[in-house]
């Protein structure tokens, strides 16, 4: 059945291609992918924005624990489409409902394995927000049930596509900055002490209980929903969680996706201060600051965040160095990339950002790609298997601080070897009725 | 006629003449004719030189609240060791008149806290709204308290989740506030609750009147919707579902020629709206305008607003009322609040430049720039009669004098 209809989308879509690019209302006679958005948050519709401009979505269903956001974003999707999604509060109801050939995913990260699952089971291909998974055990179980399926998974890595991400990586593979010993990610921010955020009574437009899902059932508070998730260890892991996949996956794009051979990391809330969690109040959880060390076989890996201080006498507050012999090669965010050689009567070498705007992305490319994929059947560029790979990193950096000691990795068996502390970390323990993929 | 009727009319004679007087006076918050704008100000519209004539600074404590002025007096408040002070400062020395304290939570949850709403000048009273849903009569000349009530309790209402901000209308013999569902309208003079409205969140705008040939309302922003109620009893007429992320509705409203302006952050943008009939009818609908705390001002037919966070970084650009059109956009100013004084934009930077520049819909071209505050600004600053008022959000003020 999936060949069948690969093969009547690929026909309609040659079609497609043939006309102009179109404005975006004129494009709807030319739809084809039906696509649900389950997440319906400032990412998820960053990303379906870039979907409905593409030219050959219908946009079926927006899934969302939020009545509000649904609410709002389907709307926003008839004012820019024309389609009139269907809204769903669970994504099992709307996979049941629906025939979805797309699903976009950009829930909190503790839904990420069991929707993507699901959607592979209902037979569409999914566009994962990264990280892939909460824990290391979901991404596997993710990228296993991937790959016994024909469905493409892309994953949003959009650094992987970015047009000077991919010159600096041109500059740094040619040699540019000579050979490599070691690479430094960095994102720096302001911040200081956190006070506790009130609880409150979740509001009435919101399923709390279903929000949570398989993580723990904690008090609702402004400061998790909407948009403050990253930073509650229950549904996400922090900075590094966050940001750290990015910069983490540039690191494994320059090594051909050679996996370091042990990981150590400290961090913790100096600054932020103790988190609270009580019947009144809370703060978050995730550290004010991390370092995490890499160790790979022929050079080093070494992430630093903090949210206090500023950037510093650095000139950019984030991205990563590339520490060569013949100089510096600094990937960044709006900054573009800067090669600063090693020899200071050499000019520096400067490339700008090509981004979207206002929100800083390269989401546009990373679909054309996505859909390039489902089309042909080749890997996408941030393909499940990449994604997962630099997800394991980031989660074996909080593991590695949450255990406060390094931990080996061996990426053939996918296991920390000899160490059945650390490998009980790889996992959680899912809430009343949800099962633990895999 | 008794001797005591007729005192009773020379005084209201009086308050109708000092009334009129106070005409050009910034009375109440976006001036007396609602619309964010001083006309016949009398003023060239840019400062003389690179330093501003500073005239005298005080300090009022932390909080967001815009000034009123009388021809002697100018109004603010601010928080200072768990009170809410309501400050009556001289415009000549900006010495203390006198000051009006109140306990109050500093409630800094996601902000600097303090009070977030302006005060309201009506005749001889100054009406103050506290965060948490109390309002406050002030004799305006002494600050002594003719009465108070704590709406949010009276009227069996929940507050907004950061409190109470917009500030109280005086429309006719009633005071509005915007709590719960639609607001609650209270005699002015005793502080009775007049009509209430349901136990929902509001949003964080102030009333704006609405005269139509029907019945006279007044157009309450919500925590989910915009809402138009009678004067006289608050029944709705109509509603616009008005949804943001945080039930955060606090621009207020312009209205214009028979059609409504409104523009709310977090994601949600702006719309045009023909009144008149049953419903509003969507005119136009734009995202490219998304007004955070600070509502638009409209000038002929050229919309100035501030477009996005403000802590991410907001620009200031021109729209077309009619299409909602983007005729320019400022993409480094960083601004923090504005006025119009006739036909001059009076910007104030979040870092305390005054900038000035022509209302045109050519663009933006600044024709001078005076530093005057330092620390935070995001409150819009206030032209009254010959003088500039401004505020950091940690209470600093400053009184700049300009050439007439």
């Amino acid at each position: 059945m999936h060949l069948k209809r690969r093969s009547f989308l690929t026909g309609t879509t040659a079609a497609a291609a043939l006309t102009a690019a179109p404005a975006i209302h004129a494009a709807s006679k030319d739809k084809q992918y039906r696509v649900a958005l389950i997440g319906s948050g400032w990412w998820g519709m960053n990303i379906l924005r870039e979907a409905i401009s593409a030219g050959n979505t219908k946009v079926v269903a927006l899934c969302d624990v939020d009545q509000d956001r649904l609410e709002i974003n389907a709307e926003e999707v008839n004012d820019l489409s024309g389609d009139s999604p269907n809204v769903y509060g669970d994504f099992r109801e709307l996979f049941d409902k629906e025939s979805v050939d797309i699903a976009i995913i950009a829930t909190p990260d503790h839904w990420h394995a069991l929707q993507t699952i699901a959607a592979i089971n209902a037979g569409a291909h999914v566009f994962i927000e990264k990280p892939t998974g909460h824990t290391i055990g979901e991404s596997q179980a993710m990228l296993d049930v991937s790959q016994r399926s024909d469905r493409i998974v892309q994953v949003g890595l959009h650094r992987r596509i970015g047009p000077h991400h991919v010159s600096a990586m041109r500059f740094l593979k040619d040699g540019g900055a000579g050979d490599i010993g070691m690479v430094r990610m960095f994102v720096h921010s302001k911040g200081g002490e956190e006070r506790p955020t009130r609880n409150d009574e979740p509001p009435e437009n919101l399923d709390w209980e279903m929000y949570c899902g398989p993580a723990p059932l904690r008090p609702y508070c402004r400061r998790i929903h909407p948009g403050g998730f990253r930073n509650f260890l229950d549904f996400a892991n922090g900075t590094l969680g966050d940001w750290g996949v990015h910069w983490l996956d540039q690191v494994l794009w320059w090594a051909d996706q050679e996996m370091p051979k042990s990981v150590h990391s400290v961090g913790g809330r100096p600054i932020a201060g103790e988190a609270v969690l009580n019947d009144r109040e809370q703060t978050t959880d995730a550290p004010d600051h991390q370092i995490a060390t890499y160790q790979f076989e022929n050079f080093s890996a070494h992430w630093e965040h903090r949210r206090f201080a500023g950037k510093g006498p650095e000139q950019s507050s984030v991205g990563c160095y590339f520490l060569g012999t013949k100089g510096t090669v600094h990937i960044g965010w709006r900054d573009g990339w800067t090669f600063y050689p090693s020899d200071e009567k050499k000019p520096t070498i400067h490339e700008d950002a090509q981004l979207q705007e206002p929100d800083g992305h390269n989401i546009r490319l990373l679909w054309a790609d996505f859909i390039g994929a489902i089309e042909s059947g080749r890997r996408p560029i941030a393909d499940i298997s990449v994604g997962h790979q630099a997800t394991t990193l980031s989660l074996l950096g909080m593991l590695s601080m949450k255990l406060g000691r390094s931990v080996r990795w061996d990426s053939e068996k996918q296991t920390i070897p000899g160490d059945t502390e650390a490998q009980a970390l790889m996992r959680r323990d899912y809430r009343g009725d949800w099962t633990y993929p895999g | 006629m008794t001797v005591a009727v007729r005192s009773v009319l020379f005084f209201t004679a009086c308050l109708l003449l000092l009334g009129i007087c106070q005409g050009e006076e910034w009375y109440r918050w976006r001036g007396p004719n609602l619309d964010g704008r001083t006309v016949q100000a009398n003023w060239s519209g840019r400062f003389r030189g690179d330093q501003a004539n500073i005239k005298w600074r005080a300090s009022v404590g932390t909080g967001f609240s815009s000034f009123v002025a009388t021809d002697e007096l100018v109004f603010t408040s601010g928080h200072i060791d768990g009170q809410t002070i309501v400050n009556a400062l001289s415009r000549e020395s900006g010495d203390v008149a006198w000051k009006f304290a109140f306990e109050a939570p500093l409630d800094d949850r996601d902000f600097e806290g303090g009070p977030t709403s302006t005060p309201t000048i009506d005749g001889p009273f100054i009406y103050v709204v506290s965060r948490l849903g109390e309002l406050f009569c002030l004799d305006r000349l002494t600050g002594q308290l003719s009465w108070k009530v704590n709406v949010a309790n009276q009227a069996d209402v929940r507050l907004p989740g950061w409190g109470c901000a917009g500030a109280p209308l005086v429309v006719g013999n009633l005071v509005i506030i915007n709590i719960g569902e639609s607001g609650v309208a209270l005699n002015k003079d005793d502080g009775r609750i007049v009509w209430r409205s349901e136990d929902r969140e509001s949003g964080y705008a102030t009333p704006v009147p609405l005269k139509s040939d029907e019945k006279d309302a007044v157009v309450i922003a919500s925590g989910k919707s915009y809402k138009a109620v009678t004067l006289e009893s608050g029944e709705e007429l109509w509603s616009i579902r008005w949804l943001t992320s945080f039930n955060c509705n606090a621009a207020d409203p312009i209205i214009h020629d028979g059609q409504m302006f409104l523009s709310s952050g977090y994601n949600r943008g702006a719309a045009l709206y023909q009144l008149g009939g049953t419903d509003p009818k969507v005119v136009w609908k734009s995202k490219e305008m998304k007004n955070q705390i600070h509502a638009s001002v409209l000038l002929d037919e050229s919309l100035f607003g501030i477009d996005g966070d403000m802590e991410a970084g907001a620009r200031f650009r021109c729209l077309d009322w009619g299409t909602g059109e983007v005729l320019w956009s400022e993409e480094e100013l960083r601004p923090g609040g504005f006025t119009l004084v006739d036909d001059a934009i009076l910007l104030l930077t979040e870092d305390g430049d005054l900038v000035t520049a022509p209302a045109t819909r050519q663009g933006w071209t600044p024709t001078s720039r005076v530093h005057v505050l330092d620390g935070k600004c995001w409150t819009a600053p206030v032209f009254s009669n010959g003088q500039i008022f401004c505020r950091t959000i940690q209470g600093e003020v400053v009184c700049v004098e300009v050439t007439q």
